[in-house]
């Protein structure tokens, strides 16, 4: 599969993906969930991984952040293989926010420092700065319960990205809100990902946003969960809500669509 | 909870091996002199003593008695129990009069007030089923209204809308509803009317297991109280075992209804 | 102002059952030696007040050191047999049964091996206390989301992290009524075993007086035991309104 050279400059693999098979086992039953997954991520690329219910997408996202093993092949972040959580290096977004009730935002932003015994005069500041950067700087004092379904999201972006990882990880982030947050999400996600330069791998059920996200789409098919394809996205930055309409976004749609559906 | 066919006598296995490991630490801890054997005699020693109590008409005496007070105190917990919750449960204005009540009598330790029914019933056969009753009965009296309140109107409703006569309603919604919750408050009734049989002859009586128990306490004769504890323990978990695998039956019945 | 209504309601009447009460034992209508009357009571102040007074220290020092051993104990293990299932899965049934069995006669067992001193006492109120909060906190822990375990362990959380920062706190609402259940358990316990062999205590002084048939005496050691029982409550009231409140609203948010 050729690499389309991306918008950004492809510099050393920032994840380099080899071979990553993985299989479940629960007593009598096994499940394959991965098979022979191959891909690369460049630095600073911005990467949609698409594809049906049961393809294995968030089994994938589990192995790049280390959360669970894989059964064979390797994850390589910067050259180093993943075989745990590195919040430092590796920034992670669930489809839920899970954030801690008890703590207001702020607080929840700085969960992974504290973890790890960096100073509290130290947490403050860098908790601030994300929180102003996902542009939730006055919600710092309210609790989880006082914030709407995109808000939390917001701040659980601002956590992941807390200890300045080189990759951010999301697994259907938006999923569970409403279509209109669905696309400011993903605009002020743009923002934010041009921002700071990141290296950010997106999983996602829906076609358009895969689309409109990314430099880079893997699409991904079910039983056994495997790669079938590549895409790169040839639509220029930065990227405006009218593209959606273009034929080059219609033809890329249904490339993608037939890919899955078959 | 479902388990995985292989591993689905492990948990029984581990349990098995729990209880063998606590049986071999005692037995041994004891006969090697680790442990004061005075103070525990080896399970062993304590077993065959079980066995000549089983066959001590004095024991057995007790027994009787105790088991005699413990049922009399349950046939007054559980029917009249069971039958003030459902009077309280069905009438709606009561329930709301008594329930603070009810939620602050529960919260309160009622078995600190044994020294009363003695001064009021003195120390024997009739003071034991009084006090024992009044520790069992609130978890009956809560367990029916809980029952009544149970039933799900939107059944009822259904069941009249497709032409169900009386009875039918009764047998097929009212009942499967309220069995799990009755056996199991009438499980909790008998935890408590056990409990409160064995302290008040604990506290104050001339025959009894619960006074047995505790004169041996008070004589430093652990073998036959440590004999005498296993067996009262085996029985009362029997007897709650037994419900609770009724509860859990009526409970799957009820689904299905 | 719903709220003060309805409590001035329940001092009402409160008062006027004290006051019936009262009539009653004047009126010589009931057995004044077993319902006793609050003039009783105010007399048995008089006389045996400080002795009461000091035995409910000793009380209430037990029932502290038991309340920390078995909410200790209880919600440690707890949580170590709610978040390794397996683990729950094989000590679930044990803990079960020795909430079910009388718990009582392991008194003599302890008694025999502790003497008549607060340790024994201390040891029977840990003994009752422990297994309910126990149970209650495995069921808290068991019904926790697994979300919140993954997104700790993402943000590079160590199991012992886990435990403590994430799993307690989120499984401390549920556990408060474990809490409540076992604290009485526990003073009911410190108390009942003064009653039965003691040197001093609220229950010992409770069962001194009623061999003498000082039914005021008795009273009023049952309503310290139950001051006491209040107490309690009423702290944990306060823990639970200040946990309470993002529980509940994340509940009605969620």
């Amino acid at each position: 599969m050729p690499a389309l050279a991306s918008s950004r400059d492809a510099t050393p693999a920032a994840i380099s993906v080899n071979g990553v098979h993985k299989k479940f086992d629960s007593g009598a039953t096994s499940v394959q969930a991965l098979t022979d997954v191959s891909f690369t991520v460049a630095t600073g690329q911005f990467v949609t991984v698409v594809g049906p219910s049961d393809c294995g997408k968030s089994t994938l996202l589990q192995v790049l952040a280390g959360l669970t093993p894989a059964s064979a092949g390797t994850v390589l972040l910067d050259g180093e293989p993943v075989t745990a959580p590195r919040p430092d290096k590796i920034g992670i977004v669930f489809q839920e926010a899970w954030l801690l009730p008890w703590k207001t935002a702020l607080e929840n932003v700085e969960f992974p420092l504290s973890l790890r015994g960096v100073r509290k005069a130290e947490q403050r500041p860098r908790a601030e700065a994300q929180l102003a950067l996902v542009g939730l700087a006055d919600a710092a004092g309210r609790y989880p319960h006082e914030l709407s379904g995109g808000m939390k999201q917001r701040v659980a972006i601002a956590r992941g990205l807390v200890q300045q990882p080189s990759v951010l990880l999301m697994d259907e982030p938006f999923a569970s809100l409403d279509e209109q947050s669905r696309t400011r999400m993903g605009a002020d996600l743009l923002g934010i990902w041009e921002r700071t330069g990141r290296t950010i791998v997106f999983i996602t059920h829906g076609l358009t946003e895969a689309i409109y996200l990314a430099d880079v789409i893997l699409v991904m098919a079910s039983k056994p969960g495997r790669i079938v394809d590549r895409i790169p996205v040839p639509l220029a930055r930065p990227r405006t809500v009218d593209m959606i309409g273009s034929e080059v976004f219609g033809k890329l749609r249904n490339r993608i669509w037939h890919l899955i559906a078959d | 909870m479902s388990s995985n066919r292989p591993t689905a006598w492990l948990v029984p296995a581990c349990q098995l091996g729990v209880l063998a490991l606590f049986a071999g630490l005692w037995e041994v801890s004891s006969r090697s002199g680790w442990v004061n054997p005075e103070l525990l005699p080896p399970l062993s020693v304590v077993l065959l003593i079980l066995w000549k109590l089983l066959r001590d008409p004095a024991f057995l005496g007790d027994l009787r008695v105790t088991t005699a007070e413990t049922i009399v105190a349950y046939l007054i917990v559980a029917p009249t129990g069971l039958l003030l919750g459902f009077f309280i449960g069905e009438r709606r204005w009561l329930y709301r009069a008594t329930n603070p009540i009810l939620q602050l009598l529960m919260a309160t330790p009622k078995m600190i007030f044994l020294p009363i029914f003695i001064l009021a019933f003195g120390i024997g056969f009739l003071e034991k089923v009084m006090f024992a009753s009044m520790v069992g009965i609130f978890a009956t009296v809560i367990a029916g209204i809980a029952a009544v309140q149970s039933v799900p109107q939107g059944l009822m409703r259904v069941a009249t809308a497709f032409g169900a006569t009386r009875l039918q309603i009764y047998t097929r919604i009212y009942f499967p509803a309220m069995i799990p919750i009755i056996i199991g408050g009438m499980r909790l009734g008998l935890i408590f009317t056990i409990f409160g049989v064995l302290l008040s002859e604990m506290y104050a009586a001339s025959r009894g297991v619960g006074q047995t128990l505790f004169s041996w306490g008070e004589q430093t004769r652990l073998a036959e109280l440590l004999a005498g504890v296993l067996l009262v323990v085996a029985i009362t978990v029997t007897l709650d075992e037994l419900m609770r695998f009724g509860e859990r039956r009526s409970r799957r019945r009820r689904v299905e209804a | 102002m719903k709220r003060v209504y309805r409590k001035a309601i329940s001092l009402l009447i409160v008062l006027l059952c004290v006051v019936v009460w009262e009539a009653a034992f004047q009126a010589k209508l009931l057995n004044s030696i077993i319902f006793g009357s609050p003039s009783l009571i105010w007399k048995a102040i008089r006389v045996d007040g400080l002795t009461f007074l000091q035995a409910m220290q000793i009380t209430t020092f037990e029932v502290v050191v038991a309340i920390m051993i078995s909410w200790s104990f209880g919600i440690a293990f707890g949580v170590l047999a709610g978040a390794y299932d397996f683990a729950g899965r094989v000590f679930a049934p044990f803990v079960s049964a020795l909430i079910a069995c009388p718990l009582v006669v392991l008194y003599p067992i302890l008694m025999a091996w502790l003497g008549i001193g607060p340790v024994s006492k201390i040891a029977f109120g840990v003994l009752l206390g422990a297994f309910p909060i126990m149970q209650s906190t495995m069921v808290g822990v068991q019904a926790i989301d697994q979300g919140y375990m993954t997104m700790a362990k993402a943000m590079g959380a160590s199991s012992f992290q886990r435990l403590s920062q994430v799993m307690v706190p989120l499984a401390l609402p549920s556990v408060m009524g474990g809490l409540r259940l076992g604290t009485s358990l526990v003073i009911a316990g410190v108390v009942l075993t003064e009653m039965l062999a003691s040197t001093d205590g609220l229950g010992f002084w409770i069962s001194y007086n009623r061999t003498l048939f000082n039914t005021g005496q008795v009273y009023l050691g049952i309503a310290l035991a139950l001051v006491l029982t209040a107490v309690a409550n009423a702290a944990l009231s306060s823990v639970e309104r200040r946990l309470g409140r993002w529980q509940a609203l994340q509940q009605e948010a969620a």
